[in-house]
């Protein structure tokens, strides 16, 4: 894809990434007190252990915000605004973010269900996306 | 041991702002360094400290060797970007009540309006903002991407839980406007209403353009001295009364959607410090310099340093709240809104020219002066005082 960007977060970001690729949802789980946690990072904020696993999630979450984003944006994005953009709450207490899809951002209500899917980025790689449940 | 009133601003400096300053950083950091020299009526062999932020291009030594600083005993910097600026001048502050120094340049100069966007990777501030200022870049396979789209997913859930609207939004906005129409340095002087803002286009809905701060080339500087040092200077002294930091639990940049309660910002932490070294509170502050890259930033600040009460701070911007003669004075040189976007030091040499009398739109008797920096990164204040 000409001049897009693909930040992933980094190391720590790898199998987040890794298991969008084959249509799963996964996100750390702390082996020490089994606490969910994302973003990802290398040591559990509440017991200290620095063993995890990343554990498959259930792709259910709740609706906590979102945008629609316009221009001005990177090349990549050009024909692709206005793209609506959500932040949701997973039934494990962790929060993240995709594009809205199948569905417009006309129906979206706060709190309302919804439910994981996977569609590609610009650079074709499937990544998490969301659709009301 | 506190930095209580050990420290004050005694010098400010500040170049027109352009979009284009035709300059390099460094060129524009050294002649608004000389300005504030000269308003204080120092001399570059006072200077013995230096404080930045860390996003600053131009290092200390290139600007202490041009200037022919003979030593910096005291040097540092302040990362975050616009969360920085306050702490920048508390660190100076800081050091100075620790003996370490006793005059401390603080400078930033940015080349924004003509040098490209960070987030866009065409600026030299890239690789920082990257790494380091801009972790949710992490959602660029999503085209969420911008400080903007940050702010607005912040906004949507505040204006929901809080009962706010946009038009709340548009009256920050006017405000802002309206002190810069008197400002001949301010980028954007021609007065707007809230209809202008409701008419303006999306950036990232619910945010529109004139939610947005504005690109900027500009430069400035502040002289920071002991308090014994300040009183035998030029100007009238304005004491930093208080400085605080903040970051709050589980820091993630710009914006934290990961922490909890989701809509609280290191805002908070930051102003609790602030009041608790002042002893005073927010009703004895009667002007402010509310970090405002976007509006919204403007109404949690209202809420987290205690000038009203959360859902309250829509009825204290409306009709006309923040301008001069409203409940409280915000942005009184026009903010990054529409004087200029140097990440707030701006608003702290104006939070000093309402301690000297010398404001264009001037809060009669202010004896107290409030700065914040950008509340949804890691922050700081500064309370400052005159005699």
């Amino acid at each position: 894809m000409e001049e897009f960007v693909r930040r992933t977060g980094g190391h720590d970001w790898i199998p987040y990434w890794a298991a969008a690729r084959v249509r799963e949802l996964r996100f750390q789980r702390c082996t020490g007190c089994h606490r969910w946690r994302h973003p990802p990072g290398p040591m559990c904020p509440h017991c200290g252990s620095m063993a995890g696993e990343w554990a498959l999630a259930s792709g259910r979450a709740r609706l906590l915000s979102w945008v629609i984003v316009h221009p001005p944006v990177l090349p990549a994005w050009k024909d692709r605004v206005p793209v609506p953009v959500v932040l949701v709450e997973c039934d494990e207490g962790v929060r993240t973010m995709g594009n809205l899809i199948g569905a417009s951002p006309d129906a979206l209500r706060m709190d309302m269900p919804m439910r994981i899917d996977f569609t590609p980025s610009p650079d074709g790689d499937l990544v998490p996306q969301w659709r009301p449940a | 041991m506190s930095l209580k009133d050990k420290a004050a601003i005694v010098g400010i400096g500040q170049l027109p702002f352009a979009k284009d300053i035709g300059r390099s950083e460094e060129v524009t950091a050294l002649e608004a360094s000389r300005l504030a020299l000269e308003d204080a009526g120092l001399a570059p062999a006072d200077i013995d400290g230096m404080m930045k932020w860390s996003i600053q291009n131009t290092s200390e030594n290139a600007i202490a060797r041009s200037l022919g600083v003979p030593n910096l005993r005291f040097f540092g910097e302040v990362g975050y970007g616009g969360g920085g600026g306050c702490g920048v001048v508390g660190h100076a502050a800081a050091g100075i009540a620790a003996g370490m120094a006793r005059c401390v340049l603080v400078y930033r100069s940015r080349n924004r309006g003509s040098g490209g966007r960070p987030w866009a990777g065409t600026s030299r501030e890239r690789e920082v903002s990257a790494a380091d200022m801009n972790e949710t870049a992490l959602f660029s396979p999503y085209g969420f991407v911008r400080p903007v789209d940050q702010v607005a997913m912040f906004a949507r859930r505040f204006l929901h839980e809080r009962g706010y609207t946009t038009r709340h939004l548009g009256w920050i906005a006017t405000a802002m406007r309206r002190h810069a129409s008197n400002n001949p340095i301010a980028m954007m002087r021609q007065p707007i209403t809230v209809d202008d803002h409701q008419n303006s286009r999306f950036i990232s809905e619910p945010l529109r353009l004139l939610d947005c701060c504005l690109e900027t080339d500009g430069a400035a500087a502040v002289i920071v001295t002991s308090a014994e040092m300040a009183r035998d200077l030029k100007q009238k002294p304005a004491y930093i009364m208080a400085a605080s930091q903040g970051m709050g639990p589980r820091n993630w940049t710009m914006n934290n959607f990961f922490k909890d309660p989701l809509l609280e910002s290191p805002g908070a932490y930051a102003a609790r410090d602030l009041w608790r070294m002042a002893g005073v509170e927010p009703k004895d502050v009667p002007v402010a310099q509310l970090y405002d890259a976007f509006t919204p930033l403007v109404l949690a600040s209202l809420e987290e340093y205690g000038f009203c009460k959360p859902g309250e701070a829509g009825f204290f911007v409306e009709d006309h709240g923040l301008e001069v003669g409203g409940r409280l004075p915000t942005n009184t040189s026009g903010g990054s809104l529409s004087e200029a976007y140097v990440h707030g030091i701006n608003l702290i040499i104006e939070a000093t020219r309402q301690i000297r009398g010398t404001s264009l739109n001037q809060v009669p008797g202010a004896k107290l002066s409030l700065a914040t920096s950008g509340n949804m990164v890691p922050t700081g204040a500064l309370l400052l005082r005159g005699d």
